[in-house]
């Protein structure tokens, strides 16, 4: 620019006096029509020479402001629309000023009053002048919203707020807060956050653009072309505040492409500044998250109380002491078995069974009927099925199949179950699959280019971290994660084990030229031999992984198993398996028990339903976000919701079978019902309704959320009232009188009797003999009652 | 708009309680969600008329030279197989067989220069998939359609209409799995997820009650429910979400179906003379509900000519005799809903876009700079009328309307090259400039995002998609 000429300081000193010196045209001028307003009758009045004077200094002082201000753009680096702006406007309400001081000097002098008319329009010109200008110099300084940000009616369009609470909990402890280290580390991740989402596309090692890096401590603290970038004394006036706080019309403003800054990004950057811009050494290797300990703990079982023998009630027990909270009394007879029906096995008890063991007075007969379940292997295997279809993402239809890019394990998932497999031999087949179990880690292909985030190596990555470690691995298969300490090298390092050839490192769908190691995300577990074949490396792996040391893989498991039976897991979301357990303890003796018992997952379940506190009354939330608080305590199971599939189960029980025989898509040696049930059938718009997921993702926990759709699809949905009409006629033949029918249908779906007032409703619609139609709206609205649909 | 609820006040008002949700991974916390949104929209409703399969610009809106059949032919010398026609914009020629809505366009914009996705292999419904979502396939999490999205951010319009509608596609054909994984509302949930009409002619049976009951017996039904469950045990418990959730969704339900609003979704009882003019088929009809739809508050509603491998604008042979037909299915539909809408004042807020997940061309698989697998057999020399037509799988020069709420009306965007291959030569224009032009329509910020296993997943990737401000009306081009 003009630097070379004008580079002496005194010049680039006059200049920064422009925004002092602004100030005296301002005032001075609309002082002056102030003066004239008051004269306005009067043509020629005593506060002439007043005004002459005002107006004088006024057109002399808005002259050197803009001679000021020229220095300024001079000697200091401005551009931009609004300068521009500025600047003319400055420069024409100047000569303006001048114009009509020298009308008004005619007028006062020399008495000339035809030129009082110019003047009066001169004088009105400049005072809009100067405040036009003087509103543009302000957007420059403050930002073009200074003004309107603080109207009611103000748009906002600075960027967006960060949506990390941890930033607003920094924000909010503010300039005063003493920081500890660790919270100086996590401004630090904050700020490095910001700047790799924002700014490393032209000032990182990729791109350096005016010769500024922001991705190394030294680079930033070094600056660019035009110097510092930061002032540690002063934050807001550092070169990278300055930029980024810019208008978007300002030819400087960072990031020059794009959005700016939210005002809390913003807010972090100075704050961080302010605290000395803290950039720990080890920056990129700091562990900042919490993360689990990984090998298996067994703690000491509490005390007993009397008669309490499980010890998942002991370690509640000490839970409850510890939060004051009174053993509630345990669920009756007929709660539990539809409860212990529902979990194992996923069908309704069938109305004499619930009458037997009410009637039983063996007080060991919670336990026998839990082991009589588990011992209806099919039944079984065909309940928790849907649970290991959504988390292995097996289906019998999707996306993938037609093109040969992916391949369902239903046959081998179907016997695991049945056969009760060993925990550590199942994961084992997982991951070094032969034929019948590979789909789980071949993924879905797609013809075509991926995204290197989703090649199949890195997807097998991915869904063996998130559902088998409690792990999540998809951020950092794209870049260093925000969200936790796993790095991009980490993914990749994990994702060669699954491929034949090293992979090279992608960062952001760009390759980097760097290329993978191979090694388990937990190194404790054993070294990975990167030289043998991908079988062989698959091998090791799933020995390591399964290996006792690991307890990770058996918390994680024992963890979805109590959320299955009890609405929520010891740790939640169930995904993330650092997040902190309500207790630690009874999460890691479960862990244990379960590897002591040779994996076996209906021993864990045995112990989970015989516990006292399976039994304890449900817990209802009025909010479904409550489930991931992390402030939760426990005080029972919660009130749950049945799935899709034991709700259509539940139908074809009590009403009609909803699925011939020839839908299912796996046929069982022993079929173990009278209709096929739902887990072994194509998805359709019921189930979708009702929740069972497109399964191209893993999906671990479905809401249990009602919804329009799914309130449509039950009230005139062809697939369901079809089946109630068949069902309906069927009933009808059977019982002769309404009386007799209604006391059925509360049996059947309720396990109950119906109340006198139920009864008396019911039959009132039905008439004393019942006809189909009120039979069929019988079975509608006894199957679409929160008793029925819940597992209280 | 009396006061804006941003998410900044949201932000502010938000109990610990739900900032320590957040940070736990909450997936169902979107932080946009909570009232409108900050812009000022231009547009309540979006109507997407699909062109399902590929449908070949210069076929039909962006012709080029015109070459009639005749034996021993060379291929290459073909772009065009229609001769042009006038449109009501000067300058601008749709391909024969599109007068009608040529007629229309001083009400709307024609975007020349759409550039799909190089998925490095063509599918149509992967491509289907980056065109509805804005997101290529595979993701690590199930992304939600545009439609859905809508649904989540704006609610319905109309309580008892739901708020994305989904007409004319089944699910039974070829490929009918890639379709369903991208006509969801993926991770946002089944409470988005589109209310599917698969055959608008009867619509009416997806919004009253079931076959065979009347509205007493249905009306009777409902009085049942309602008092087993008072008299049942379980209303004395204390409040739950689940149960809460369930009496809340069956009532909304029962309103739907016993709304007058309901009406819209009968075609009968639309006037002949209307009804006929639509009706050119499926896709026709389905025109005819969304319009009928939007005049009772709609929200998103989504029109297909259905895809079916091989089926409707897939056209592997027989281009030009396929384009002839397809083009009678879609132009006095198209160009009916528009007038139809102009006419009762809907079109200023309702957004009408018609579009198709990429072009064809007779020579060019993909792009001129990077092919693809040929999945075409083309003779060089056409001897065969079968021959005859964009049977190839072009991405780099493709066609879509836009009409009504905010859109500049009269208007031509972009251009393709006149001379094979007829790619865009100005102003290219990617899906996540379109998505995000529809959603700045409608007043969704372009940050808006949900967080998702910690991730921010935002509506475009990244959240940015651009607006292309040149497409709406108050700005200069």
């Amino acid at each position: 620019m003009l630097s070379g000429v004008f580079g002496f300081w005194m010049w680039q000193f006059l200049g920064r006096l422009h925004p002092l010196m602004v100030h005296f045209p301002v005032a001075l001028l609309v002082v002056a029509l102030v003066l004239e307003a008051i004269a306005f009758r009067k043509k020629n009045d005593v506060l002439r020479p007043g005004i002459q004077v005002v107006l004088a200094v006024g057109a002399a002082s808005a002259v050197l402001a803009v001679m000021f201000g020229l220095l300024l753009i001079a000697n200091d680096d401005y551009s931009g629309d609004v300068l521009n702006a500025h600047l003319w406007f400055g420069v024409a309400t100047a000569a303006l000023s001048v114009v009509t001081l020298w009308f008004h000097t005619k007028i006062f002098k020399h008495q000339k009053i035809n030129f009082l008319k110019l003047y009066r329009a001169g004088l009105l010109l400049t005072v809009i002048g100067v405040t036009v200008a003087g509103h543009l110099g302000a957007s420059l300084t403050h930002g073009a919203d200074f003004l309107t940000e603080v109207l009611p009616q103000a748009d906002d369009e600075s960027g967006p707020e960060t949506e990390s609470p941890a930033s607003m909990a920094l924000i909010k402890a503010g300039g005063d807060h003493t920081f500890t280290e660790k919270e100086l580390d996590l401004l630090s991740l904050e700020v490095r956050t910001i700047f790799a989402h924002n700014c490393y596309k032209c000032h990182s090692a990729d791109k350096i653009k005016g010769e500024l890096r922001l991705d190394k401590k030294e680079f930033v603290m070094k600056g660019g072309e035009s110097g510092p970038v930061i002032d540690l004394k002063d934050p807001d006036n550092s070169e990278l505040v300055r930029r980024i706080s810019l208008p978007r019309s300002d030819e400087d403003v960072m990031p020059s492409k794009g959005k700016s800054l939210s005002k809390d990004e913003i807010a972090i950057i100075k704050l961080w500044i302010s605290k000395g811009a803290h950039w720990p050494d080890n920056a990129g290797e700091i562990k900042l998250f919490p993360m689990a300990a990984l090998a298996p703990r067994t703690p000491a079982l509490p005390p007993a109380r009397p008669g309490d023998n499980n010890a998942v009630d002991r370690f509640v027990g000490a839970y409850f002491d510890k939060n004051k909270i009174e053993w509630p009394t345990l669920i009756d007879d007929k709660l539990y078995i539809r409860r212990v029906y529902l979990d194992i096995v996923g069908l309704l008890p069938p109305p004499e069974t619930i009458d037997a063991f009410v009637a039983n007075k063996n007080p060991d007969k919670r336990n026998q009927l839990v082991k009589e379940l588990l011992g209806m292997n099919d039944a079984y295997a065909q309940h928790w099925l849907t649970f290991w279809n959504d988390a292995l993402r097996n289906d019998y239809t999707g996306t993938g199949y037609i093109t040969g890019g992916r391949f369902g394990i239903t046959d081998w998932l179907y016997e695991s179950l049945r056969d009760n497999k060993p925990y550590d031999a199942f994961v084992r087949e997982l991951i070094s699959p032969g034929k019948r179990s590979e789909g789980f880690i071949r993924g879905i292909q797609w013809r075509g280019t991926i995204n290197a985030s989703q090649r199949v190596e890195m997807q097998a990555a991915q869904n063996v971290s998130q559902v088998l470690l409690g792990l999540n691995l998809k951020c950092a298969s794209c870049h260093d994660s925000f969200v936790s300490d796993w790095k991009l090298k980490d993914a990749y390092a994990f994702a060669s084990i699954f491929s034949d050839t090293t992979l090279e490192i992608n960062r952001c769908d760009k390759p980097t030229g760097k290329m993978a190691g191979t090694k388990i995300l937990f190194e404790e577990l054993g070294t990975i031999d990167s030289t043998v074949s991908v079988e062989e490396k698959l091998k090791q792996l799933s020995v390591f992984l399964t290996s006792p040391k690991n307890g990770r893989l058996y918390r994680t498991l024992v963890n979805r198993m109590w959320a299955q039976l009890m609405g929520r897991g010891i740790i939640e979301p169930v995904d993330l398996m650092d997040n902190k357990p309500w207790s630690q303890d009874l999460l890691d003796w479960l862990a244990s028990d379960f590897v002591e018992n040779n994996h076996d997952i209906k021993t864990l379940i045995y112990t989970i339903v015989t516990s006292r506190t399976y039994q304890l009354p449900s817990v209802a939330l009025d909010d479904e976000n409550k489930i991931n608080s992390e402030s939760f305590a426990f005080g029972g199971p919660l009130l749950r919701r049945l799935s899709a599939e034991q709700f259509a189960d539940a139908v074809s029980t009590v009403v009609y079978p909803l699925y011939p025989d020839s839908t299912r898509q796996y046929v069982p040696a022993v079929p173990a019902s009278s209709f096929a049930r739902s887990s072994l059938v194509k998805n359709d718009n019921l189930l979708t309704a009702l929740g069972r997921p497109n399964r191209e993702n893993v999906t671990t926990k479905r809401s249990s959320q009602a919804n329009l759709l799914q309130a449509m699809e039950l009230t005139n949905g062809a697939m369901f009232n079809t089946v109630l009409a068949r069902g309906a006629r069927q009933w009808q033949v059977k019982y002769a009188t309404s009386d007799q029918l209604v006391h059925e249908v509360y049996r059947k779906a309720l396990g109950r009797n119906p109340a006198e007032a139920e009864r008396k409703a019911a039959v009132a619609i039905l008439g004393p003999k019942p006809e189909a139609n009120g039979v069929e709206d019988l079975l509608w609205s006894v199957l679409l009652l929160p008793e029925f649909q819940l597992i209280q | 708009m009396a006061h804006t609820w941003n998410r900044r006040e949201f932000l502010k008002s938000a109990s610990a309680a739900t900032l320590g949700a957040l940070a736990a991974g909450a997936p169902l916390s979107m932080l946009n969600s909570c009232g409108k949104p900050a812009l000022t929209s231009t547009a309540d409703t979006v109507i997407l008329l699909w062109m399902a399969g590929g449908m070949a610009h210069t076929e039909t809106f962006d012709p080029k030279r015109y070459t009639p059949f005749e034996k021993g032919m060379s291929a290459n010398s073909v772009l065009s197989t229609f001769k042009s026609v006038p449109t009501a914009l000067d300058g601008i020629s749709f391909s024969e067989g599109l007068e009608s809505i040529g007629s229309v366009m001083n009400l709307g914009t024609i975007v020349r220069s759409y550039v799909a996705a190089d998925l490095g292999h063509i599918l149509h419904t992967r491509h289907q998939y980056h065109w509805h979502t804005c997101y290529q396939p595979p993701q690590t999490v199930a992304a939600p359609h545009i439609g859905s999205w809508m649904a989540q951010l704006l609610g319905p319009k109309n309580p008892v209409i739901p708020a994305f509608i989904d007409i004319g596609q089944r699910f039974s054909v070829g490929e009918g799995e890639e379709l369903k994984a991208f006509h969801s509302a993926g991770f946002l949930g089944n409470e988005f997820a589109p209310f599917f009409i698969p055959d608008p002619s009867t619509g009416l049976d997806s919004v009253k009650p079931p076959v065979g009951m009347d509205y007493k017996r249905f009306e009777r039904r409902n009085q049942l429910y309602n008092e087993l469950i008072s008299k049942g045990p379980v209303g004395e418990f204390g409040s739950d979400y689940q149960k809460e959730s369930l009496r809340r969704s069956m009532e909304q339900a029962y309103r739907l179906l016993n709304s007058p609003e309901a009406k819209a979704f009968d075609l009968n009882s639309e006037p002949k003379a209307s009804y006929d003019t639509y009706n050119t088929g499926r896709f026709g009809l389905g025109c005819l509900l969304a319009k009928r739809l939007t005049q009772q508050g709609a929200r998103f509603i989504s029109v297909t000519t259905e895809y079916e491998p091989f089926m409707g604008w897939d056209t592997h042979e027989n281009g030009f005799t396929r384009a002839s037909a397809m083009k009678k299915q879609i132009d006095k539909p198209i160009a009916q809903l528009i007038k139809d809408l102009q006419q009762s004042g809907h079109l200023d807020r309702t957004l009408i876009i018609v579009a198709s997940e990429f072009s064809r061309d007779m020579m060019v698989e993909g792009r001129p700079d990077a092919k693809v697998q040929e999945q075409v057999n083309q003779p060089d020399v056409i001897n065969d009328i079968k021959h005859y037509g964009m049977h190839r799988h072009f991405t780099d020069g493709c066609s879509i309307l836009m009409f009504g709420g905010g859109i500049k009306k009269g208007y031509a965007y972009g251009k393709t090259a006149d001379e094979r291959p007829c790619k865009s030569i100005e102003k290219p224009i990617r899906i996540d400039e379109i998505h995000q032009t529809v959603y700045h329509a409608l007043g969704i910020p372009e940050d808006t995002h949900y967080v998702i296993e910690k991730r921010p997943f935002y509506t475009t990737p990244d959240g940015k998609g651009r607006c292309e401000m040149d497409l709406l009306s108050g700005t200069q081009a």
